[in-house]
């Protein structure tokens, strides 16, 4: 039985039976991996409070426990959660993001580039609160790396490049804008002119230049002035759409982030 | 060829499997213990099993569980009025009952605040809280949740809630455990009862 070391991101942990506890990594060279620490709510030398969801910890463990799960040899953390249990919304965020990658990959699957994301991620709400900003840029670049990027560039249908004023019209089953003479025989959702535009800002900011950065995109000075007014809920409408449609699946996180940010 | 007992024995065997821990095995065991037990104690069990069904509820004061309403904590004249001891379960005010008997009066949550499982506030019972606050003539609301990531979010979100009201807003420490040795507790714990160190 080969022992694994590996670095994860522990996404998900509930206690089993009186004094085991099973998690769900993920890992930097294996992905998301199923596994159970046995004795680890009785034995607080051996993973004391390490196997916390949010914490960044240097795993060992053993192939395999039997229905699919290893079993935690010993683990140390790289880098508490702490910070983020500081409000409401950035326990939401984290939690958001952590759903994330937990449901939208699969087990096994190799992605270090999620993972250094997520890892951003989590050390920028340890630091600050995000903004509405923030968490679409993270959401667009967590999309855009698993292969599900919305076209906000030409038109879906006939692939017609389109200029900023022209892109009113979004379809969620397609995945994207559409242009005006396209539109009107495709379902599709009007948005407020500028928006889209807005959503493609926040995607191209390079957001990542600290641990809790602030948007700053918004007051660039060659910003788009129309960000301010009902930017949130517009682009949380377009985005909560084409996810629900493409990607099937509920965040439990999201229901209670969404009140928290419009 | 399988055989099976009884009907009414196979019944009580499947039903018994039901709960935590128990195999066939020991279900059929416990199934025969009870078909010699006395009938004086087959009457009192199954009362018993229909009352915690039936005589059970929460407290509409702390949340706690009871078989009266107000519960006995809640009407007992000598605990503090003024403090009120915030905790996850009844099995954790148990816990500090047993440490500080008769002393505090309590508030049960029932859960913590932990999205992913898709608990924000109003799932568990923190605007009950706040209304006590207001309503009875607290001075200091301790919070005895976890120290976890669930329970240090759920206490800041408390702490933040009840900030505008005029209330000693108190934490439970956390750190080096009586009769502990330092050389054995984690880096996390350390930290923190450094952090909560206080003056000798
Ligand atoms: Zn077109
Ligand atoms: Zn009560």
């Amino acid at each position: 039985m080969a022992l694994h070391k590996d670095e994860a991101i522990v996404l998900f942990k509930r206690s089993y039976g009186e004094s085991d506890k099973i998690v769900r990594l993920f890992t930097l060279s294996s992905g998301k991996v199923a596994a159970i620490a046995k004795g680890a709510n009785k034995s607080r030398k051996r993973f004391a409070n390490t196997l916390e969801p949010f914490n960044r910890i240097r795993v060992e463990y053993f192939e395999k426990y039997g229905r699919g799960m290893v079993r935690i040899e010993n683990a140390d953390i790289v880098e508490t959660n702490s910070g983020i249990e500081k409000s409401l919304k950035r326990a939401c965020t984290a939690g958001f993001f952590v759903e994330f990658v937990d449901r939208l990959t699969k087990e096994r699957e190799r992605h270090e580039d999620l993972f250094n994301v997520l890892a951003e991620i989590l050390e920028g709400i340890r630091g600050a609160e995000f903004t509405y900003d923030d968490i679409l840029h993270y959401q667009l670049r967590m999309l855009g790396i698993l292969g599900f990027m919305p076209n906000f560039h030409t038109c879906v249908y006939c692939g017609q490049a389109m200029a900023a004023d022209e892109k009113i019209f979004f379809s969620r089953e397609r995945g994207g804008i559409l242009c005006p003479k396209c539109a009107p025989s495709l379902p599709h959702q009007v948005c407020t002119e500028g928006v889209i535009e807005g959503i493609v800002s926040v995607q191209q900011a390079n957001g990542n230049a600290a641990p809790g950065f602030q948007a700053v995109w918004r007051c660039a000075e060659n910003g788009p002035p129309y960000l301010n007014n009902g930017f949130e809920r517009a682009a949380q409408d377009i985005m909560e759409g084409f996810m629900t449609f493409h990607l099937d699946v509920e965040f439990k996180s999201y229901r209670i982030l969404k009140r928290l940010i419009v | 060829m399988s055989v099976f007992y009884p009907a009414p024995i196979e019944r009580l065997i499947e039903n018994l499997t039901k709960l935590p821990g128990i195999g066939r095995k020991t279900a059929t065991r416990l199934s025969f213990f009870l078909l010699n037990a006395k009938d004086s104690y087959i009457t009192e069990l199954a009362t018993s099993l229909v009352d915690i069904k039936e005589k059970i509820r929460l407290c509409s004061i702390c949340f706690n569980i009871t078989d009266t309403d107000p519960c006995e904590i809640c009407i007992d004249a000598r605990r503090s009025r003024s403090t009120v001891c915030v905790v996850e379960e009844s099995s954790h005010m148990m816990v500090i009952e047993s440490s500080y008997p008769g002393y505090f009066r309590y508030h049960i949550l029932h859960g913590v605040i932990n999205p992913i499982e898709g608990i924000g506030p109003d799932e568990i019972r923190i605007k009950e809280l706040q209304e006590r606050i207001e309503k009875e003539d607290i001075k200091e609301v301790i919070i005895a949740t976890n120290p976890n990531i669930e329970g240090n979010t759920t206490a800041h979100y408390i702490g933040e809630i009840l900030k505008p009201l005029d209330v000693r807003i108190t934490r439970i420490a956390s750190g080096v455990p009586v009769g502990g040795d330092i050389v054995y507790i984690d880096s996390l714990t350390i930290k923190s009862s450094l952090d909560n160190r206080k003056n000798l």
